[in-house]
């Protein structure tokens, strides 16, 4: 199936009509499509405290004219890897980036219709600072880009703008990140080198590292294995369960795998909408919804 | 169209078009290349053949020197010719190596008889006296504070001399210092009119002469600019900021009025006021005189001259304690005998041995000789006579020397470039930074493209206009032609009443509190200027290094700003997205994550932004550029402190490109002048390439260090 991107779609909830009427047993959809619509999609995490509440949130980076994200209603609860999945194009980078108001950078996005709430807070409300929002929320890129400096800078780069410029304290946070990140054993004797001077993995972590020093509930990551192999893979994901104990994670993956490894939620995207919601086992194993079982199944995306 | 001959080759040649055309354009674009190639080789190769053999003989001097002017001399045959050692040197160097014809160069040393004695604090010397014992030991150089302009001062009268004055001045000679008069005053009675002039307002062309002879009278004029030193006939523009009625007597009125002269101010209506003036005659007898300077200045329109500068006075020593020197004894004789106040101890004579070369001129020569080096032969031969010249010409800068128009150029380059960066570093944050993408940004953008496309003459004029005439400056004394002067705030030291009566400016210095200023400024506007205030006066900054400065800098402003942008959309978003991810404000981002990233690319468009600056002439001919100055821009500072900063932005300076143009196009044409040209134009386009060279090394080391 082609891929298309957002702006292509038209704003209706008949997409998945359209996507659904192409696979065998819409009936099966259609039935599951309506025992979902009655429930919260986030029903599945009974007792679990949330972090990030998203109420029918819809996105547009064109002034409203035609929606990104379509009612998203999305719970995500603390302490906990969740994983959004879908092909490319489904809005999971962008919705990543909401939590976080990366998109403010962008003059003509749009919140169309709902809200964030991050510990119980409406992050678009007026008196949210980003500023102090994005030191909550902290973000991993799809390609790492550590600051051309050295590893100690690029780690002391958050606690520095915040105003911290005692050497003592520095150092500290340094190494707290470096070993939050598993990275301090392999770089600790060259602190003062250029950033750019290790491999992918260890530059990825890194960034991570960089992330976890500003002390951050939430760890937005975006892809972080995208551009790495698969033992570099391997090592940011065993990271990633580490740092699952102190920090909540969303992550956003391509690799199905990946996020049947490492998440407890997942998250299935298509086109801009939220298919299915629930435990990692429950969509790997048992999905709810026919797309998801093709998406998974690799049948399509 | 083309037929495949049946070949398996299915890359073979296809025939397009006819060979003939092929070759045809071939040779048309190999021909416009070769031309110009060849243009370039010539131009590069007759500065290169030209300029060479001038740096190669001046070597190090050429540049390290300020420009020289030399005379050409023809000399006449003779024997025995002698000069310091120091000057003939001197001669050698300025003259090609085979050019003299000399014989029989011998050195000696020479004794003259000196005097060494101690020069006490408190002495009281002329200016004249003073930078002749300045010559003489090098080394010493007097900083003073302090000028005396009431005590006495000795002239010499070296003949008799008649002097005629009129009645109030002879009165006033008379009751200065009486025993000057001898017996035999003889009076005549000559009838001369006073005149009542009326002037119009305006601008007039003003010469030296006329400018003296208005300034003690009552007429209020200023300046627009100062007559130069090197250039005593200048004409000058003044301003006359109203129509006035003055009285002036006969003396003034036809050095200032008169309408065959150059420089003089055209009368509106005048009225003759007849009266009769009683002239007084007397001989004043060879010798040496003491008498008060304003006595002596009467004397001085009579042709006596002196060593003390009469306006400012006698010179106080301030030494913190006595100075060992040493003189000439005929020097030394002159020196007490014109110089009542000075004090010396220890007065000793000794010899002194200096080298001398002697030589013989075996025919008639052209010599090329400065004017000290002239001065220097001349005064050693003038016993013996043998230092003869048929003719002496003096052809300006044919002795080379560009240290003032590169530094001149520097200075232009440093503060342009310190404009430039700050705003167009600004600019093109704001355009890429800040500024919504709309079509506002674009049009700014197009704008700000388009100024890079003005003829630099337009920016020249531009720079005249803003910043030459109009620019705002803080001054306790506003021009008379400022657009606009707004009081700011006293000044903090004692208030200066600058008080307008009848008509006429005088500064009078009174222990006044400000607020009697502020209370005589606010009643009496009309009469005072209140001169305890500073001012916000729109009155340009005149032809300065800062006008200049600033002019180039707008000129070159286009440039950065797209570099500057270009460098800063080529620092990666990732950049500013992981640091606004970890909690940086907009400021904090672009401050740590982006501009220090995007500097190198600033840094090596700014270097090709300095090669571009540093080449223009029209925007500085109106702005800053000086066609003739003999000192260095610092050597001319006289105030302290912050003052002494503004006073060295405020002067006018050489630059090379401008100096190229004077040796080239402004000044008479000579075999002298004509290599000093090709010298410079080389040493320019030396620094020239330099700077290109930099920024391409700069950006080559840039590029293979930043990778992200």
């Amino acid at each position: 199936m082609t891929q298309k991107k957002p702006q292509n779609i038209e704003p209706t909830a008949s997409a998945i009509d359209q996507a659904v009427s192409q696979s065998p047993s819409s009936e099966h959809t259609e039935q599951a499509k309506a025992q979902l619509a009655q429930t919260r999609p986030t029903n599945h995490l009974n007792g679990l405290k949330t972090m990030v509440e998203i109420d029918d949130l819809s996105f547009s980076y064109d002034m409203g004219k035609t929606n990104t994200l379509q009612n998203i209603t999305l719970d995500i609860p603390e302490k906990q890897v969740t994983a959004f999945i879908g092909p490319s194009g489904c809005g999971k980078s962008t919705l990543i980036r909401c939590l976080n108001r990366m998109n403010d950078l962008v003059e003509t996005s749009r919140i169309t219709s709902g809200q964030i709430r991050i510990m119980d807070q409406n992050i678009h409300s007026k008196s949210v600072s980003p500023i102090e929002l994005r030191k909550q929320v902290g973000m991993v890129f799809q390609k790492y880009n550590p600051f051309p400096k050295s590893i100690y800078d690029n780690v002391a780069y958050g606690p520095r703008i915040q105003g911290i410029k005692k050497k003592s304290l520095l150092d500290a946070a340094v190494e707290k990140s470096l070993r939050g990140a598993a990275l301090w054993d392999e770089v600790k004797d060259r602190l003062k080198d250029s950033a750019l001077g290790l491999s992918g993995g260890q530059q990825q972590r890194l960034c991570i590292a960089r992330t976890i020093a500003v002390r951050p509930k939430v760890i937005l990551m975006d892809e972080p294995c995208s551009a790495l192999d698969p033992i570099a893979t391997a090592k940011v994901e065993e990271l990633i369960l580490e740092l699952r104990q102190d920090f909540t994670i969303v992550i956003v993956t391509h690799s199905m795998q990946q996020a049947s490894r490492i998440s407890d939620q997942t998250a299935f995207f298509y086109l801009g909408e939220l298919i299915e919601y629930n435990t990692t086992e429950h969509i790997f194993t048992n999905p709810s919804i026919k797309q998801t079982e093709d998406y998974i199944s690799g049948r399509f995306g | 169209m083309a037929k495949h001959k049946s070949s398996n080759n299915p890359f073979c040649k296809k025939q397009l078009g006819k060979p003939v055309s092929e070759i045809f354009q071939y040779g048309f674009f190999s021909f416009a290349t070769y031309c110009i190639m060849l243009c370039a080789l010539v131009i590069f190769g007759k500065i290169i053949i030209e300029g060479a053999p001038v740096i190669w003989r001046k070597g190090a001097d050429f540049i390290t020197q300020k420009p020289q002017t030399l005379a050409v001399v023809e000399a006449v045959e003779a024997e025995g010719i002698e000069i310091p050692t120091d000057n003939f040197d001197n001669i050698l160097s300025s003259n090609d190596d085979d050019a003299l014809p000399l014989k029989n160069v011998e050195e000696f040393k020479k004794s003259f008889a000196y005097k060494r004695f101690l020069l006490m604090p408190g002495s009281i010397i002329g200016e004249g006296y003073l930078k002749s014992i300045e010559q003489q030991n090098k080394g010493f150089f007097l900083i003073y504070t302090e000028r005396d302009t009431k005590s006495s001062a000795g002239f010499s009268v070296a003949s008799d001399k008649e002097i005629t004055l009129m009645t109030d001045q002879f009165e006033k000679l008379k009751s200065l210092i009486p025993k000057l008069i001898p017996a035999g005053v003889t009076t005549r009675e000559v009838t001369l009119s006073d005149y009542k002039v009326t002037i119009a307002k305006g601008d007039y062309a003003l010469s030296k002469t006329a400018h003296d002879a208005l300034a003690p009278t009552d007429l209020i004029f200023q300046m627009r600019q100062g007559f130069p030193d090197d250039e005593p006939d200048k004409i000058c523009q003044s301003i006359i900021p109203k129509t006035q009625t003055i009285t002036v007597d006969a003396n003034t009125y036809f050095a200032a009025f008169d309408e065959d002269e150059n420089g003089t101010l055209p009368i509106q209506s005048q009225e003759d006021l007849p009266k009769t003036t009683i002239f007084h005659q007397f001989t004043l007898a060879k010798g040496v005189y003491y008498a008060p300077l304003s006595a002596i200045a009467i004397l001085a329109n009579q042709g006596i001259t002196t060593q003390h500068n009469l306006v400012r006075g006698s010179i106080v020593v301030n030494l913190a304690e006595p100075a060992e020197l040493t003189l000439p004894v005929s020097n030394y004789e002159q020196l007490i005998a014109a110089n009542p106040g000075i004090k010396l101890e220890d007065v000793t004579d000794f010899e002194q041995k200096v080298d001398y070369t002697r030589f013989t001129l075996a025919k008639d020569a052209e010599i090329r000789i400065d004017t000290e080096d002239l001065d220097a032969i001349t005064r050693a031969n003038e016993e013996s006579g043998k230092f003869k010249t048929n003719s002496e010409n003096t052809h300006s800068y044919s002795g080379g020397g560009i240290l003032g128009p590169i530094v001149g150029t520097g200075l232009l380059v440093i503060i342009c470039m310190v404009v430039a960066l700050f705003t167009g570093i600004g600019a093109a944050t704001f355009l890429n930074e800040y500024a919504r993408k709309g079509a506002f940004t674009k049009s700014l953008r197009l704008a700000m493209l388009n100024l890079a496309g003005v003829p630099s003459i337009v920016f020249g004029l531009f720079g005249l206009g803003l910043f030459v005439m109009l620019a705002p400056s803080l001054t306790s004394t506003p021009h008379i032609e400022s657009k606009l002067s707004l009081p700011l705030a006293p000044v903090a030291s004692t208030p200066q009443l600058r008080v307008v009566e009848e008509k006429k400016i005088h500064m009078e210095t009174r222990e006044l509190s400000t607020s009697t200023v502020v209370a005589a400024a606010r009643s009496n506007s009309q009469e005072y200027f209140h001169d305890g205030w500073t001012y916000l006066s729109f009155e340009g900054w005149g032809t300065c290094m800062l006008a200049g400065g600033f002019t180039l800098a707008i000129m070159v402003l286009p440039v950065i700003i797209t570099s500057c942008e270009e460098s800063l959309r080529a620092v990666p978003m990732g950049f500013r997205e992981a640091s606004l991810a970890l909690g940086a404000s907009k400021w904090q981002s672009i401050r740590t994550a982006v501009l220090p990233y995007a500097l190198p690319g600033i840094l090596t468009a700014s270097v090709l932004g300095i090669t571009r600056v540093a080449g223009e002439t029209a925007p500085i001919m109106f702005t800053a550029a000086a066609a003739e100055r003999s000192d260095l821009p610092w050597e001319a500072v006289q105030s302290t402190g912050f003052a002494a900063f503004v006073e060295f932005l405020q002067q006018s300076v050489q630059a090379l490109p401008y100096h190229i143009y004077t040796v080239a196009g402004r000044i008479p044409q000579s075999e002298y002048t004509e290599p000093m040209q090709y010298g410079s134009v080389l040493v320019f386009m030396l620094i020239v390439m330099a700077l290109a060279g930099i920024s391409i090394w700069l950006r080559i080391h840039f590029r293979n260090k930043i990778k992200w």
